[in-house]
């Protein structure tokens, strides 16, 4: 479909190729006949009138603020949040078993030998144990 | 003419739609993030004793 036609017209772009009515009634052909006299003789509902049939929509319309946006965003948030349950679901019937090296007891471990290593001592792990004491520093 | 707009669908709805949305989205990743199970693998500092683990 050609742009900038009938809805189309928008504030860049306001005077639309094509009218937005192209199939007219009797009574609006008889409305545009009298269009082509002078003005003076319309009155101002049949100005109105004439108006419609040109435009979609007038530029207060055009200009209107629009609360689309919070029907948007209601809709992005309810399928954000459906995905957490989606999340759920898979932690229900798809995680596999949590591997032994992801226990309690093994992480445990790992972290004492992490220690052992001196992981990281400046500013990371060992730099926070207190190796005389045995415990994490204050 | 100045007519007044019939309120759209958005006016009439779309504060509730926004907001229960919103709330929807922050109850259902309060309650994933924190009740199902998911393990968040947090720093051990301060946190765990480490275990011996030499002699195993």
């Amino acid at each position: 479909m050609t742009p900038y036609v009938d809805c189309y017209a928008q504030r860049s772009y306001p005077m639309p190729d094509e009218p937005f009515c192209t199939e007219l009634s009797e009574e609006q052909r008889a409305l545009k006949e009298k269009e082509k006299g002078s003005w003076t003789q319309l009155s101002q509902a049949e100005k109105v009138a004439l108006y419609r049939l040109q435009f979609h929509e007038t530029f207060a319309e055009m200009n209107h603020r629009s609360n689309e946006w919070k029907t948007v965003m209601g809709c992005v948030f309810f399928f954000i949040g459906f995905t957490a349950l989606v999340i759920w679901w898979q932690r229900v019937y798809v995680f596999p078993k949590k591997v032994v090296t992801l226990t309690e007891e093994r992480k445990a471990q790992q972290l004492q030998r992490l220690l052992d290593m001196k992981s990281n001592p400046i500013q990371g792990l060992a730099a926070h144990w207190d190796y005389e004491k045995k415990e994490w520093k204050k | 003419s100045h007519q007044k707009r019939a309120p759209s669908f958005h006016d009439k709805y779309g504060n509730a739609i926004l907001a229960g949305g919103a709330i929807f989205c922050v109850s259902t990743w309060t309650y994933t993030a924190t009740q199902i199970g998911i393990e968040w693998n947090m720093s051990p500092v301060g946190r765990v004793t480490p275990k011996e683990w030499r002699d195993q």
